[in-house]
């Protein structure tokens, strides 16, 4: 038995031994950099870019490894704050606060400014995506703008006319029967749909409502406009069946993911007539064959607008290559990342002057898409609003708070447990208790929640006086772009 | 020398332990002890962690008055409970699995030839079904294909295949399960609905053929089984106190459990919760008075809390039995209607109504062939062949030989299995809801074990989500002392 234990624990330590001399840092003399991202052509070419790039800057080598075993937004949360965070790592839509208030993030606010990768580099929207309170935390990789993607084929299967570019949404609910009663005859079980997800932020932006007030210090959803979008998201998911339930539209992927390739099929087959997704839906179909397509702007209510936000990479803070690190969000604004974005038919490019080049306008040997890259470079900087994150509420934490509830709730209204008029109210009460509970907890949010709440209430008093209301009192990205447009902003001449 | 050789032997025998002891320290009691601290914490991942260093609040029991007063939490517990309702199914299915298979070995060389036939037949179909075209998508070929090679395989190798196929789902991993039923519960691609779908077409014709029996008669029909089933219930109580069986709390319980569903009943037929309240209420007083008005038998003091124990188990029957009726009783009358537009499938999973149910048939399936049914059988074995001999000298029938043999021999298994399922009942609903609904739609699948994750590891307030966990540990335990109060009583 002595024996047998001491073979045991001699294997064991065998084994611990050869797990560490075989890890990639054992391998070679450079210095490994981590990426946690997804491991497809566009990002393994990125890593092979990158290496060159570094050669030609006269840059030391380093090895960029992909990691994308903890996408999970709980791993890179878990393993970040444990100390064992990856060097770079990929960030979504809302997780931005999420990382900036564990403080795992790296502050790049100075050195991006020395070294050419701050805020002016990129599209205005994304301030608010790539900074929190003021700071910088990382650079876009890309540039998201969800539109509405038309399968012309579809609709012509079935006679239906096609939306024009610019459409209300009275015009989505009577196109979208149309074809919904066509593709699904009578007697017959639902098998198409007419648009397989739609977002309440920009329905409610289209009626100049946004989830916080213009210094997201409050959430103000209890509104009849709310009320409205949730009547018209009941009525198109639930009665006219335009649109699935998240749970259908999760099936409808097969794999769990909302941009599983279960869409972008049913979408080439005709079967989902339209699909709300950003450019990289390009990616996805290409491969399936020919397909004639548009893309157009999402349907509106009288203020058209469009989602525009960055998928953007973060710096560890505890990274041991913070020079290579930072190297690699300078790379994202060259020429060459750019344009390796643009020819793999992703999102948008991080910087904007690429959107007008001839290889994103006009990619060769693919003339039929020359009008959609035209639409791209057009719509998005023009209409495109940035993501309205209150710094007194985690907009994802990671699902439980702003995005968590705001799910909970439209679940709630589909299901039938609540009506579309107690949504709004029970959304602004639980979001407004959440602030109340993080401003009490934190002295400093709470000394920024009483200033820019007696800044709300200067600006309530303009609005009920019907005055422009200064720019730089508004932090809520939408009300910018809506006041703007509606002739009630006060703009200095440096604004 | 003797007396030494144990001393000399310490050392080594520690280190062998060492490795488990070091285990349990690191991996059990450390979080655990760690845990019931956090539980009076504000920790919260975001603000107390490496990279910043607010200081620790000791809140006392703030995260228990949150969670208490919070509407989520009793939304979820109740997930829980109605998840667990599901086990007096899941115990019964594992002992009637147990009994097949312990009967298989017996019976196989009688009915080997019928077996051989039933395989062949259901082979050559399978067969011509595909070649006819009838299963597009494949499914229920493989289906067929399966079910056909296992009753051949089974015929020629005996009892063994159908244990280890009634036990795969318990060595199957669990996520990999959900995976699977997940794909078979898609709404229009999933092989559940595509069955359903035709038979759901057959019974629309039906009942558009019928529509006076489904709009009167089946209501009708499902009432009188309820009644009949309440008159047998209310009379067994009876009879139950008149033998001092049964204690005020139990006889209490007892009628609970067919009051629960005449309130739900009057609700669902749109009355008001007031209402619906009182007809509970009066449904407990009224042959409770009945019940209670009769005289002590010898004079004998009766313990209040008797007998509870049976009527608890009881009620985990008769209540989702009582609430099925109710359903059949509600929906008929709207079932002409609906026909006439045709039945559909449900939408197991998306369906607020519908996700709960889902995933208890999930349950329900891998539950028959778990440990459980292995626990069966072994307690199947040891049950005295002479004991049968006996009852059969005495002409007894098989029910009779169930009911009086198998049944109470079974009683320590069945308090054991019990103890298990309602622990895992509390614990379980995590990898489902992960896995297959993400605790969706709004909410109807999140059970505490995934309230306590969600807290933890993904909103990342870990002394609120101790606190959860603490209060699932005080009903785990809390509910297991009532099983071994009230349930044991039965076992010898």
């Amino acid at each position: 038995m002595k024996k047998f234990f001491l073979i045991v624990f001699a294997v064991l330590s065998l084994a611990s031994a050869g797990l560490y001399w075989t890890a990639p840092e054992q391998q070679t003399e450079m210095p490994v950099l981590y990426w946690i991202t997804q491991n497809d052509e566009t990002k393994r070419e990125t890593v092979r870019l990158f290496t060159e790039w570094r050669k030609e800057q006269g840059l030391p080598p380093v090895e960029l490894k992909i990691d994308n075993a903890n996408l999970d937004v709980t791993k890179k949360l878990a393993h970040g704050l444990a100390g064992v965070g990856a060097d770079i790592f990929d960030t979504y839509l809302y997780q931005t606060e999420l990382f900036a208030s564990s403080g795992m993030y790296m502050d790049i606010t100075e050195i991006a400014k020395e070294q050419g990768f701050s805020p002016v580099e990129t599209f205005p929207a994304f301030r608010g995506d790539i900074m929190v309170n003021g700071r910088q935390y990382g650079f876009p990789r890309n540039a998201g703008a969800p539109v509405i993607w038309i399968n012309r084929e579809a609709f012509a299967r079935y006679g239906i006319p096609e939306p024009p570019e610019r459409w209300t949404w009275d015009e989505f609910e009577k196109i979208g029967t149309a074809f919904v009663n066509a593709a699904n005859p009578p007697g017959t079980r639902q098998r198409s749909y007419f648009v397989q997800m739609l977002r309440p932020d920009i329905f409610r932006r289209g009626l100049g409502l946004s989830i916080f007030n213009e210094t997201m210090t409050a959430c103000v959803l209890d509104d009849p406009r709310n009320a409205e979008v949730m009547r018209r998201f009941y009525r198109w998911t639930t009665e006219l069946r335009l649109v699935p339930t998240l749970a259908e539209t999760l099936n409808l992927t097969a794999g769990g993911e909302m941009a599983g390739s279960g869409v972008f099929y049913l979408f080439h087959k005709g079967q989902i007539a339209t699909m709300y997704i950003p450019r990289y839906a390009f990616i996805r179909l290409r491969p399936m064959g020919k397909i004639d397509l548009r893309v157009i702007e999402p349907p509106h209510s009288g203020f058209p607008n469009m989602a525009f936000s960055t998928g953007f990479i973060g710096v560890y803070k505890k990274t041991k290559h913070p020079e290579a690190a930072l190297s690699f969000l300078k790379f994202l604004t060259t020429e060459r990342f750019n344009m390796l974005v643009i020819n793999s038919g992703d999102s948008l490019p991080p910087v904007p002057k690429f959107l007008s080049s001839e290889a994103f306008l006009r990619p060769v040997g693919l003339e039929d898409e020359w009008p959609l890259q035209e639409f791209f470079s057009r719509a998005a900087p023009s209409i495109g609003i940035g993501l309205s994150r209150s710094p007194f509420i985690l907009s994802e934490r990671i699902y439980q708070q702003v995005t968590g509830i705001e799910s909970a709730v439209i679940d709630s209204v589909l299901a039938g447990q609540i009506s579309p008029e107690d949504a709004g109210r029970i959304e602004e009460e639980r979001i407004n208790a959440e602030i109340a509970s993080n401003i009490e907890k934190d002295p400093k949010l709470r000394a920024l929640y009483e200033k820019l709440t007696a800044v709300q209430q200067k600006i309530d008093q303009r609005k009920a006086e019907g005055r422009p209301i200064p720019a730089e009192w508004i932090t809520n990205p939408f009300h910018l772009t809506y006041y703007k447009a509606q002739g009630m902003l006060e703009e200095d001449d440096n604004s | 020398m003797r007396s030494k050789q144990p001393w000399r032997k310490l050392p080594i025998a520690l280190l062998f332990l060492l490795p488990n002891i070091l285990g349990f320290i690191a991996f059990i009691l450390v979080p655990l002890v760690m845990s019931f601290g956090m539980a009076f914490t504000d920790w919260d991942l975001l603000r107390h962690n490496i990279f910043r260093d607010e200081p620790l609040r000791f809140v006392w029991f703030e995260n228990f008055t949150t969670l208490l007063t919070h509407p989520r939490f009793w939304q979820f517990l109740g997930n829980t409970f109605f998840l667990m309702l599901g086990l007096p199914f899941a115990v019964a299915g594992s002992l009637g699995a147990a009994l097949l298979l312990s009967r298989v070995g017996q019976a196989q060389h009688r009915f080997k030839p019928a077996l051989g036939v039933a395989a062949a037949v259901m082979a050559v179909s399978t067969f011509m079904l595909l070649r006819g075209g009838m299963s597009e998508g494949g499914l229920w070929f493989l289906f067929g294909t399966m079910a056909a090679t296992s009753l051949v395989v089974g015929v020629v190798s005996g009892g063994t295949l159908y244990r280890t196929l009634f036990y795969l789902p318990n060595f199957t991993a669990g996520v990999a399960t959900y995976v699977l039923w997940k794909k078979m519960y898609h709404p229009t691609l999933g092989p559940i609905n595509q069955g359903l779908q035709p038979m759901l077409e057959g019974l629309a014709d039906w009942v558009r053929g019928m529509p006076g029996f489904f709009a009167i008669g089946l209501p009708m029909l499902a009432c009188v089984a309820a009644l009949l089933i309440v008159w047998w219930h209310v009379r067994r109580l009876r009879n139950a106190w008149d033998l001092s069986d049964a204690g005020m709390i139990a006889v209490t319980a007892g009628l609970l459990s067919v009051a629960v569903p005449v309130g739900m009943l009057l609700w669902w037929f749109g009355y008001s919760v007031q209402t619906a309240v009182l007809a509970t209420v009066a449904t407990v007083i009224v042959p409770g008075i009945w019940i209670g008005r009769r005289p002590q038998p010898w004079g004998k003091p009766r313990e209040a809390d008797k007998g509870l124990g049976t009527e608890v188990a009881l009620a985990l029957l008769l209540v989702p039995l009582l609430l099925l009726l109710s359903a059949v009783m509600v929906v008929g009358p709207g079932l002409p209607v609906a026909a006439t537009a045709g039945l559909e499938p449900p939408n197991w999973l998306g369906d607020f109504h519908w996700a709960k149910p889902s995933i208890m048939i999930m349950v329900l399936w891998a539950a028959i062939g778990s440990n459980n049914m292995v626990l069966y059988l072994a307690g199947l074995s040891n049950i005295s062949p002479e004991l049968y001999e006996a009852a059969d000298m005495d002409g007894a029938t098989s029910s009779q030989r169930f009911w009086h043999i198998t049944w109470p021999q079974l009683a320590p298994v069945t308090f054991f299995i019990c103890i298990m399922s309602v622990i895992h009942g509390l614990q379980g609903g995590f990898e489902m809801a992960r896995t297959m609904t993400q605790g969706g739609p709004a909410g109807s699948t999140t059970t505490l074990s995934y309230f306590i994750f969600s807290e933890g590891f993904q909103t990342g307030r870990l002394g609120y989500a101790s606190a959860v966990a603490w209060v699932l540990f005080a009903l785990v335990f809390g509910l297991s002392l009532f099983n071994f109060r009230y349930g044991n009583r039965h076992v010898d």
